[in-house]
């Protein structure tokens, strides 16, 4: 969930009375004058990206405008979130470790030049080159040669098996662009995709053009796609409902969703998202060492109550890392349930009967943050844990608890699919040091059958729920906004991506 | 006169040292930094630590400073790390909102609050001043934000007379460009004019009671001439004082404003630029502000020169 931030307590003020106004005046929403229908849309996001080089962001701001719309990988996570050939038209192994690309032909760049297999020998070369500073570099790191054989054919060699090649391929991290225009990618990125960039104009909007080339034929739908970037989540409603624009595409807070199900003229998509919220431990610290003590905390969290109350009951209760959206996903939402009287005996056990203080760090930049954890102070008082809630900007957040682990509890949700390696890593904030997740973990890195690597996942679950390194809250469900008649917006979001090519206008 | 422009110069000069120093300092020793900020919870701190070290965020602060003010001094602010492109640019391209802005709000206070602050005086205690003070109150007592809103709501989405929010540039036309900024600019000036009508109110029943009025009166002039030549006069000191002081507070509100209607003005670049360390546009819009306040201080002193040739500084 991460990316620029917003002015929290004005959306939260604001919040209030947007609502209210909307339930105490209901002529107050009505309908605007329906702009007259033509295949350009106006998306609203919350940030603007920091930099459009998709190599040197992993920022989920910048995915949003260049991934999938302005470039594309070899391999793509549809909407179903299944990995599909895409610039890649196939490919082929024989054992695991050296793959072959077929490129499909005939793909050209915005500058009109064609795809070739030097292009991905270039792209993967600099991402694998520590030189880079790519964000991701340790995703290449298996990789040992890549060879182009003929223009449209290239074989990369693997130094070991590995599970998640392929998928790597399809991360944003992953797009293929011209070698020639690798300095320009910052401002200027160019790709293959079904926009280009038409211009930037720096903390207002990015516009895009149809790419008249596509290589995927009768796409994309519009003609332009503007970018606006609007972070108060109650300016965004109301440029909505006043025809501004024609898509909330982030931010829309569950505590709206009803003033748009309301709305004539209004749809609101809603499905799964990747990101997990959590209430994240520091393992490493006392009293959160004691695994007894950790599961006293999951025991006295009533999650059901805490989506209600936090979220407006929307948003599924999750009980390990492994999101629905994973093929893997087992549901272990019931695997340690609500039980204060259970979580009370534990932290007895543990030497706290009188229970504890701690201080629960969360950010206004993403208030359900806040209101997430002004619901689990309640909670935990009741077993005597006596939380003191502290807001910090996002800046700091990063600072003091993503990198320094200076921190007892804190809440984030955590968008990156496939992340279950954050808990394999005990230099991760959680400090999460379990030998027996790591060696399942390595395990699965690099088990190519699919049958037996599942096996391992739900192991991996299993484990996360009886270790209970932090708690899983909830999954942050996808909320759009949209006018009626904007058609082709995925529901789910397996990917950090807003995939514009097919979304049109109905007749 | 020139010894006091020579003074002042070297104020001005002093301050902005002052304030580079202090900001150059204060967004160094802030947790967080722009190489975290571009990685967020999706990148490894490694991967943040080694693009600080690419920004060279990791060299010494002083060896940064003088970099920095050096460049300043030749006129080149640097580069948003954000954005890729020029400080100086970046703060020229929002003034074309945050500049309207200002001046639009600016102007609706003064020529709403300075005549209703006159009308409520000349009519101490009678109906016309209490419902002006009422007005006056009720504009302190709400938020701007809050009116921003109420108002977008009202007229944006109920009556469809004006967008929601956004600017799209002059180049559509000044009528269509200003109309954007109607709204923001009304609920920007709305607090301060009710400060100001307030403060020209008690400025004018002070002069009210000063003897060259009762000896203006006397010698059988018109009241509407005792009014607004021998009373407003006197009384414009205090109101220029003020006026002066508010259109720092207006530029500061505009920070909130602008992103209530979502403007790219100079507030929201601000306020983005420091959530994302974006270092040497935070530099760059806190000196430019600096700049513009001494400068407007410079210019309400010689003001008063002119309001009042009793004040001479030497």
């Amino acid at each position: 969930m991460a990316g620029s931030p917003r002015l929290g307590w004005l959306r939260r003020t604001a919040v209030v009375l947007a609502v209210g106004s909307g339930l105490g005046i209901p002529g107050l929403a009505g309908p605007p004058v329906a702009r007259a229908q033509s295949p350009t849309l106006v998306v609203q996001t919350t940030a603007e990206p920091p930099g459009l080089d998709l190599t040197a962001t992993p920022a989920s701001a910048t995915a949003t405008v260049v991934f999938y719309n302005i470039q594309e990988a070899l391999v793509k996570v549809d909407a179903q979130g299944r990995l599909v050939p895409w610039l890649a038209e196939r490919w082929h192994t024989t054992d695991n470790l050296n793959y072959t690309f077929f490129l499909k032909k005939g793909v050209r760049f915005h500058s009109g030049r064609e795809v070739t297999a030097e292009d991905v020998k270039f792209v993967l070369d600099r991402a694998r080159n520590p030189e880079t500073k790519h964000p991701h570099a340790r995703q290449y790191e298996d990789i040992t040669t890549i060879h182009v054989r003929d223009p449209f054919t290239v074989t990369i060699a693997l130094k070991r098996t590995n599970a998640m090649f392929l998928y790597n391929l399809a991360r944003q991290g992953s797009v293929i662009y011209p070698r020639e225009a690798v300095d320009q990618q910052k401002s200027q990125p160019i790709g293959t995709g079904p926009f280009m960039l038409e211009r930037w104009d720096r903390g207002d909007r990015i516009v895009l053009k149809r790419n008249p080339d596509y290589h995927v034929k009768g796409l994309p739908k519009l003609e332009r796609v503007t970018f606006r970037f609007i972070p108060d989540a109650n300016a965004a409603l109301a440029a909505l409902q006043a025809g501004d624009i024609d898509v909330m595409a982030f931010g829309l807070g569950p505590e709206s969703v009803e003033v748009v199900r309301r709305a004539p003229n209004l749809q609101i998509i809603q499905g799964e998202t990747t990101s997990d919220v959590i209430l994240a431990l520091n393992n490493s610290k006392k009293p959160f060492s004691d695994v007894r003590v950790r599961r006293a905390i999951t025991h006295a969290i009533d999650k059901p109550e805490v989506v209600k109350g936090a979220m407006f009951g929307l948003g599924r209760v999750l009980g390990s890392n492994i999101d629905p959206l994973n093929p893997y996903f087992v549901d272990m939402a019931k695997a340690v349930p609500h039980d204060p009287a259970r979580a009370k005996q534990l932290l007895t056990e543990a030497g706290y009967p009188n229970g504890f203080e701690a201080v629960l760090k969360v950010t206004p930049q993403y208030s359900y943050t806040v209101r997430t954890g002004e619901v689990l102070v309640g909670q935990l008082a009741k077993v005597g844990i006596r939380v003191k809630l502290e807001q910090i900007e996002w800046g700091q957040w990063l600072d003091r608890v993503y990198k320094n682990a200076d921190y007892d509890m804190t809440i984030i949700g955590h968008a990156e699919a496939w992340d279950a390696g954050n808990y394999a890593n005990p230099k991760y904030y959680y400090r999460y040091d379990s030998p027996r997740f790591q060696a399942v973990f390595q395990e699965s890195e690099s088990m190519l059958d699919d049958k037996q690597r599942r096996e391992l996942y739900v192991q991996l679950q299993k484990i996360m729920a009886d270790e209970a390194p932090v708690v899983w809250l909830y999954v942050y469900p996808r909320l759009v906004a949209a006018k009626k008649g904007v058609q082709g917006i995925w529901k789910d979001l397996p990917t950090p991506s807003l995939d514009l090519s097919e979304v049109g206008w109905a007749k | 006169m020139r010894r006091l422009i020579l003074r002042r110069a070297v104020a001005f000069l002093a301050t902005l040292f002052v304030v580079s120093l202090l900001v150059f300092t204060v967004v160094r020793v802030l947790p967080g930094d722009p190489a975290l900020l571009i990685m967020g919870t999706e990148g490894s701190p490694e991967a943040a630590a080694a693009l600080r070290h690419a920004m060279g965020l990791d060299r010494p602060i002083l060896v940064q400073y003088v970099e920095w003010l050096g460049g300043a001094l030749r006129g080149d602010l640097g580069r948003s790390i954000q954005y890729d492109v020029g400080v100086g640019r970046l703060i020229v391209s929002r003034l074309a909102v945050t500049l309207p802005l200002t001046l639009l709000a600016a102007s609706f206070m003064t020529l709403t609050a300075v005549p209703l602050g006159v009308y409520a005086a000349t009519r101490q205690g009678r109906a016309g001043d209490y419902v002006a003070m009422l007005l006056s109150q009720l504009g302190i007592a709400i938020p701007s934000f809050w009116a921003g809103l109420l108002l977008i709501l009202l007229f944006a989405v109920r009556l469809g007379w004006v967008q929601a929010g956004g600017f799209d540039g002059w180049t559509a036309g000044f009528w269509p460009g200003l109309r954007a900024l109607l709204l923001p600019a009304f609920a920007l000036g709305v607090v301060q004019a009710a400060i100001l009508t307030r403060t020209t109110r008690a400025a004018v029943l002070e002069v009210l009671r000063a003897d060259h009025v009762r000896t203006a009166r006397a010698k059988g002039l018109a009241e509407r001439t005792v009014t607004w030549k021998h009373v407003l006069r006197n009384a414009l000191l205090t109101i220029v004082t003020v006026v002066g002081l508010q259109l720092g507070a207006l530029l500061a509100g505009s920070i909130v404003l602008e992103n209530v209607f979502y403007l790219p003005g100079l507030g929201r670049l601000a306020l983005g630029a420091i959530s994302a360390r974006d270092l040497p546009v935070v530099q760059g819009v806190v000196l430019f502000v600096a700049v513009t306040v001494v400068t407007l201080n410079f210019v309400v002193d010689v003001l008063y020169t002119v309001l009042d040739p009793r004040i001479r500084y030497e």
